[in-house]
């Protein structure tokens, strides 16, 4: 599915993600900010077996921080670790890519259903970890800081994850 | 004598725009009132905002006129009738009927015109003018009004049900809707805001007030959207204020320049010829295009996402998956090409303006509203390279010179029948399943006689081999046979080891 709600309770706060599934295709890549304007945090999956999705996920990174700041949580997501054979993009390269953006790296497979219930429970802290600190910045100005913000963004740049895609949300 | 001044201003007008066709006067073109801002014909000749004015004004007092005036004019029109032709049966007519009936026997009246003529002079032009300005709306009015009637009457039994709270909200909707009422001339974004800021006072005021649960805060926020949205939709859809209604013309007109595109060209997952798949693309389309009839901006979120539902079940029975967004946009976008849904642009405006925020940031109808936004913006920046085309071939298709359907559809006459056309696409897939058929019967037959041969071939050569190099059995080797001969050392072994059982 391309839309999905999640409740989830951290730390005594309950938390409603509402988790958007956005087209990854290269002709509607100038849609992107509609859907990914007062998002919260932004998932960028590439394909491990797959060098040129990585590159992408880098378009998407300086994208998403040119328009959206630090505000954003962003995940650099290698997934089909099932196929750590056919391996294209390295594990070092691929972390300290993320480090250097401040982004923090998964490895996960959709298939097996491996290391995405860690991946949005991590993303998750992290965004409510964002936003106080931005409430503090903010002071008592506003009155509703991250209230009002859509909740989490998948940019998907991997080619096909439509298949597995599904069962990693709803299992979890 | 409404009917008469009425009348000729009618003819006075056709006259005027038949000239205006010929020889264009600056001075005719400029704001009736003489503010010196260029005049619309759509507004009887004023500048927008002279005309605002005129409208708002004349409306008050004719509000109230205009059901008298109605009554009226029908008795005359019945007596007039009845003098000239007897058996007309125009008494039945409403008002409405009636105006259109005017304007159908305009010719005929033109005798009868011309005999009030000097009589028209007694009142001045202008109200004439106001009152065909006014004249369809008692018709709407009376429409309109009895559904505000009627969502009124359900959000006061709504309100019933929270007793005293209930009749707090109702005071304070029924207070804004006045105040609303009062500045309606301000400008639209205003409007929003003010409306906005409604909702977020009163959500606010719910949840500090008894601790009511989320759910039911949500329950009469709907309710509260659902009243005033009725009673403002008059107003405050595509407004004369913004160019609302430009947008929505350049929109229907991009789309119909874009007659041509098929869904090969956008990639759309969708097989239209699985008659459950073209059934669902039909729903689709009929619910985006029922979103304009809609009032109240959650009824049209519905349709939209209803829309969507629909477009994701003919993506499921067509690819045997659950679809991606990836599958989605570029389905949705063929579905608003093919339906082409009116002021599409007011809709998502109005929408924009006046819908709960809260839902229209999160939750499922939020969602599909961005995807709407996202394919109206993609429809209207599209170009050859996001259709896959050539520049030459896009240029050619937009002019209308040549169209991709054309070529493909020229087996069969264009204008035949759907089911004939399926047909004649049923007899060309069966002709080419028995073209396959044929070959697979001589792949197969080759293939026997492959086999054939080969076992052939193989029992040949192996009595090649044969002959070749005959068999020869020669005496067992003596050094080999003697292994077992030798066993008679085994006695000399121990015992092969017993299981052994340890009490304790």
């Amino acid at each position: 599915a391309s839309f999905l709600t999640k409740k989830l309770n951290i730390g005594g706060k309950r938390v409603n993600l509402a988790i958007w599934d956005t087209a990854g295709q290269e002709r509607f890549h100038a849609l992107g900010p509609i859907y990914y304007r007062d998002s919260n945090g932004a998932i960028l999956v590439y394909d491990i077996t797959d060098e040129d999705s990585f590159q992408k996920v880098k378009n998407w990174v300086k994208e998403l921080r040119k328009m959206l700041g630090n505000e954003i949580c962003l995940c650099i997501v290698g997934n089909k670790i099932d196929l750590e054979k056919e391996r294209h993009v390295s594990i070092q390269e691929a972390e300290s890519y993320a480090e250097s953006v401040g982004a923090k790296h998964y490895h996960t497979s959709a298939k097996q259903n491996k290391g995405i219930e860690e991946l949005f429970l991590d993303l998750c802290k992290r965004m409510i970890e964002t936003a106080q600190v931005d409430e503090r910045a903010k002071g008592n100005g506003s009155s509703q800081p991250g209230a009002a913000r859509r909740g989490v963004q998948i940019i998907d740049d991997e080619p096909q994850v439509q298949s597995s895609g599904g069962g990693c949300c709803s299992s979890g | 004598h409404f009917l008469v001044c009425y009348l000729i201003n009618r003819k006075k007008m056709s006259l005027k725009s038949e000239r205006r066709g010929i020889h264009v006067d600056q001075s005719e073109l400029l704001c009736k009132k003489g503010c010196g801002y260029y005049g619309n014909p759509a507004w009887q000749g004023f500048c927008s905002k002279c005309w605002r004015e005129e409208y708002h004004k004349a409306r008050q007092k004719q509000i109230q006129e205009d059901w008298e005036l109605a009554e009226r004019l029908q008795r005359e029109e019945e007596e007039a009738f009845a003098s000239s032709q007897t058996s007309q049966g125009a008494q039945s007519l409403t008002f409405s009927k009636f105006e259109e009936k005017k304007t159908n026997e305009k010719t005929r009246k033109v005798t009868t015109v011309k005999k009030f003529f000097s009589a028209s002079s007694r009142v001045g032009s202008k109200k004439a003018e106001i009152q065909e300005a006014k004249a369809p709306s008692p018709s709407i009015n009376r429409q309109t009004s009895i559904e505000t009637d009627r969502v009124s009457k359900e959000f006061i039994e709504f309100l019933k049900t929270f007793h005293k709270t209930g009749q707090e909200i109702y005071k304070q909707t029924k207070m804004f809707l006045e105040a609303m009422h009062y500045k309606r001339n301000l400008s639209t974004t205003w409007d929003s805001s003010c409306v906005q800021n409604n909702y977020k006072n009163l959500t606010k005021k719910k949840k500090k007030r008894k601790r009511m649960p989320p759910e039911r805060v949500e329950k009469i926020m709907d309710q509260i959207e659902k009243y005033i949205m009725t009673r403002l939709y008059k107003y405050v859809f595509c407004p004369e204020t913004t160019d609302d209604e430009k947008k929505d013309l350049a929109v229907q007109k991009r789309i119909r320049a874009l007659h041509w595109v098929t869904p090969q060209m956008l990639c759309v997952p969708v097989n239209e010829e699985i008659p459950e798949v073209s059934d669902m693309v039909v729903k689709a389309i009929t619910d985006i295009i029922e979103m304009d009839s809609k009032r109240v901006p959650r009824d049209k979120l519905a349709c939209i996402t209803k829309c969507s539902k629909h477009i994701f079940n003919a993506i499921k029975i067509t690819k045997d998956e659950p679809a991606s967004a990836d599958d989605f946009l570029p389905t949705l976008i063929y579905i608003v090409l093919k339906g082409n849904p009116p002021r599409l642009q007011s809709n998502i405006q109005y929408i924009t303006r006046f819908c709960n925020p809260s839902r229209l940031m999160s939750g499922e109808d939020g969602y599909y509203f961005t995807n709407l936004c996202c394919a109206v913006t993609f429809i209207e920046k599209l170009d050859a390279q996001s259709l896959n085309l050539s520049q030459e071939d896009f240029d050619r298709y937009m002019s209308g010179q040549t169209s991709p359907r054309k070529q493909e559809s020229e087996n069969w006459s264009p204008d035949a029948c759907l089911g004939v056309k399926q047909m004649y696409k049923n007899l060309d897939l069966l002709s080419q399943l028995n073209e396959r058929q044929e070959r697979i019967m001589n792949e197969a037959k080759k293939l026997e006689k492959d086999l054939i041969d080969w076992t052939d071939g193989i029992a040949k050569k192996v009595q090649d081999i044969v002959e070749k190099c005959p068999l020869e059995i020669k005496p067992p080797n003596q050094s080999l046979a003697a292994i077992d001969s030798e066993n008679v050392e085994n006695d000399k072994l121990p015992p092969p080891l017993q299981p052994q059982v340890y009490a304790g």
